[in-house]
């Protein structure tokens, strides 16, 4: 009966596809729209923190780093509330990690400071004795790449209606905007504005003399995402 | 009704058909011992064994077939 | 009887065992640099501070799987599908001199992009999806490969003298389509270079750049559905697809039932696919699929041992073979590791386990006991089988074989217990309070315990690197120092001492 397949190569070929297609339609499918609904405080990134998301990305920072709050106690302990589904609307792609060599990061935003990531990032073993993680050294100097995250907000707001200069709802009731430029150029000043805040809090001469000419280094764009997990 | 209990009944009533054809099939495979063209299916263990260019093959493909 | 050819050709098996071999060096070779930069984070410099970006952690890690996974294991799916497509479907692959054309073109352009990955993955270009790391420009060459050796194998098959397909093929067929499916729906993203400023600018910023098409816990799922199941059409499917010709083959015994491996492979092919839900136990993925995931994971030790135990009933009555041939104890041994992480992986999915699992080393142990233990050992083993037929000289030494043999056992076996050890102790560790229901260590407590294994599971990779630059020596002598043989052996290879 069965064995005609493995005589007629086409119709095994279709068999197998239809078999294996089968449980991605049945478990995939279905959730779709109902994940992709933000919860309410979560905002979109701004370009300055989508570019330090995209340091974070390009350094591979999730090979150590989990960014998923299980619900146990030991977690909410450790880390803070758990992780929910809507938190991550605006994440394209995810960053939950598979292994944690270093601490979940999912709300790092809340128990570490600028000033605390400049350290650490120069030099980790002399913040955390013991600690594994490499030095970023580079990140000091490197520029962000902040032509790319505004291309990327562009992108997100017009394919997939990521509200950017809409208000979005927060949890006190209030609404809130997050601004997206209109030109290249404007991104650039919005970029650079939120770059000046954060230097504020920071201690390397090179990189507050870099912001103060215009320049962002990597490292202001990166702590700028991780004030921004909370 | 919505999508969940849909699914809840398909998997149910999917799950109870492939546990049956899956029984069955077993049942036929080893009641039958011969596939459709006569050949014992433990035959074709010899497409490996014999796979020199010049051996003839378990079961070849004749003119006729040709597709 | 019609005309026939005189025998096969081999010349794209070849040039795909030529990459087997130097991408699997690549690959170990960066894996071994990792495990000793967690054990000792200095070498994380070595290179000096100037070239530290390149030489981090974290940049190679994603440099380390795609070189053992698309380097190393695919290349090996291909070599053997040229050798053991052509014997089994009774065709040679020059009586097309298409085929022949666009296999030299697969491997190529095959070459091309693994080229590109290396540099693009350096510099730190990649989507971060694991496994699915590289962008939009480099995904296409992909699929272009990917094509090309769809055509070559539904090309082989319609020109076949043999009118069913082994088991072998199946298994082929399988992976070529399980891995289009997955790979492409994985991939879907759009370029950032699509978008327009409200001042009209177009092709803002890098132009390789892109954003996923899924969002958050949505993109989460697809890509563990993509993950696991690479696993399973790349680290299982095709190796099974192996180990189902080569052994009969080398050993001369027939399967010990091919309706066994009937039911395993409809089997296999129907359970896999649901398990990736496992990836993300207790996440935000709905409960559901979770406890799917978690069921299937154990249904799937079922098809697994059905192959699993069909190979070891192979050797019924042969296992004087297993002592005298070390080609056949990497395969009788490679299924036995099978069997093995086959069940430690539905174990790891029970959800109370994975609690204590998850994030830790232990999953990276269950990894590799599959890998070092199953594919590495069968596709070493294939290249072995082939060898003396593709260059018709005998395996230039057999004492060579055998002593990388137990040097990698015994590398795989340090490698996973300590990552048990470890991966087990960490997970204890985070989830420990005292007696007043506080947290009992601290993160970096938990590193700094790991020292000992860390430095161990360095020591274990080693050993499996330094048996298998001892294969691409052994291999490399037999091309070019080996006794010519005068006809293609039937079944045992021959070896030299």
């Amino acid at each position: 009966m069965f064995h005609w397949l493995e005589k007629n190569p086409f119709f095994f070929a279709v068999g197998v596809f239809v078999t294996i297609a089968f449980a991605g339609l049945i478990e995939i499918v279905p959730n779709f729209a109902e994940a992709s609904r933000p919860v309410i405080g979560t905002t979109p990134y701004s370009t300055l923190e989508l570019a330090g998301r995209n340091v974070y990305i390009k350094n591979s920072c999730n090979a150590c780093h989990s960014q998923l709050i299980r619900p146990f106690k030991s977690e909410t302990d450790r880390y803070g509330h758990y992780s929910l589904s809507g938190e991550y609307a605006f994440d394209r792609p995810f960053l939950w990690g598979s292994k944690r060599t270093g601490p979940d990061l999912h709300r790092v935003g809340n128990y570490r400071t600028t000033d605390w990531h400049e350290n650490h990032m120069k030099d980790p073993a002399a913040v955390v004795p013991g600690s594994i993680m490499p030095k970023y050294t580079w990140m000091y100097t490197n520029l962000a790449d902040i032509d790319t995250a505004f291309a990327e907000q562009l992108t997100v707001n017009q394919f997939f209606a990521v509200p950017y200069n809409k208000p979005v709802p927060m949890k006190d009731g209030s609404t809130t905007v997050v601004k997206m430029g209109g030109s290249v150029a404007e991104a650039n000043a919005l970029a650079l504005a939120e770059a000046k805040e954060i230097v504020k809090d920071m201690k390397d001469q090179d990189v507050k003399d870099a912001v103060a000419s215009g320049k962002i280094p990597e490292i202001v764009a990166l702590i700028a995402y991780m004030n921004s997990l909370k | 009704m919505n999508i969940a209990d849909l699914q809840a009944y398909g998997y149910f009533a999917i799950t109870v058909f492939m546990t049956v054809s899956l029984y069955a099939y077993i049942y036929h495979l080893y009641k039958n011992k011969k596939d459709a063209d006569g050949h014992d299916y433990e035959e074709y263990s010899n497409m490996a064994l014999h796979d020199d260019i010049g051996d003839t093959p378990v079961n070849p493909i004749s003119k006729d077939d040709k597709k | 009887m019609e005309n026939r050819p005189l025998g096969y050709d081999y010349t794209v098996a070849k040039m795909f065992m030529l990459t087997t071999i130097v991408l699997g060096i690549v690959g170990m070779l960066i894996g071994v640099i990792l495990a000793f930069e967690l054990a000792f984070p200095s070498i994380n410099t070595i290179l000096g501070s100037g070239l530290a970006e390149y030489t981090n952690f974290s940049r190679l890690r994603p440099l380390h799987t795609d070189a053992v996974i698309f380097g190393f294991t695919i290349s090996g799916v291909f070599a053997t599908w040229y050798y053991v497509g052509q014997r089994v479907l009774k065709v040679n692959m020059a009586e097309s001199p298409l085929l022949m054309f666009l296999g030299k073109l697969q491997f190529w352009l095959y070459v091309v992009t693994v080229a590109a990955v290396v540099v693009s993955l350096l510099a730190g270009v990649t989507t971060s999806k694991e496994y699915a790391e590289f962008e939009w420009p480099i995904d296409l060459a992909i699929v272009v490969v990917w094509v090309l050796f769809g055509v070559n194998m539904f090309g082989l098959i319609g020109m076949r003298r043999e009118k069913s397909l082994y088991i072998s093929v199946w298994y082929y067929i399988a992976t070529f389509l399980g891995i289009a499916m997955l790979y492409l729906f994985n991939n879907m993203e759009v370029p950032t270079m699509l978008a327009t400023s409200a001042a009209g600018e177009t092709g803002i910023g890098s132009w390789y750049h892109s954003v996923s098409m899924y969002a958050g816990t949505n993109d989460a799922l697809v890509q563990w559905w993509y993950g696991h199941n690479a696993v399973a059409f790349g680290f299982t499917v095709p190796i099974v697809a192996m180990i189902y010709y080569f052994l009969p083959k080398e050993s001369g015994q027939a399967i010990y039932s091919y309706k066994l491996s009937l039911l395993s492979f409809w089997g296999l092919m129907f359970v896999y696919l649901w398990a990736g839900g496992h990836h993300l136990l207790f996440s935000t993925v709905p409960d559901w699929m979770q406890t799917m995931g978690s069921i299937f994971s154990i249904v799937l030790i079922l098809p697994s041992w059905g192959s699993a135990i069909n190979m070891l009933l192979t050797m019924k009555g042969e296992w004087q073979q297993v002592a005298a041939s070390p080609l056949i104890k990497f395969m009788v041994l490679g299924s036995t590791f099978y069997m093995f992480s086959t069940l430690e992986g539905p174990i790891q999915a029970i959800k109370s386990v994975n609690a204590i699992a998850h994030f830790t080393d232990w999953i990276v142990g269950h990894v590799h006991d599959g890998v070092l233990g199953w594919v590495g050992f069968m596709i070493m083993a294939a290249l072995y089988h082939m060898a003396p037929r593709v260059f018709k000289r005998e395996i230039y030494s057999k004492s060579l074989m055998a002593s990388q043999f137990w040097i990698q056992t015994l590398g795989v076996v340090l490698y996973f217990t300590s990552m048990w050890i470890a991966g087990i102790t960490q997970g204890m560790m985070w989830r420990a309070h005292d007696e007043f229901g506080n947290l009992a260590y601290s993160f970096i407590d938990t590193v700094t315990v790991l020292h000992p294994y860390y430095a161990i599971r360095g020591v274990g990779g080693l050993l499996y690197l330094i048996g298998f630059l001892m294969f691409a020596y052994n291999i490399y002598k037999t091309m070019t120092a080996g006794k010519p043989l005068e006809k293609e052996p039937a079944n045992a290879s021959p070896m030299g001492a």
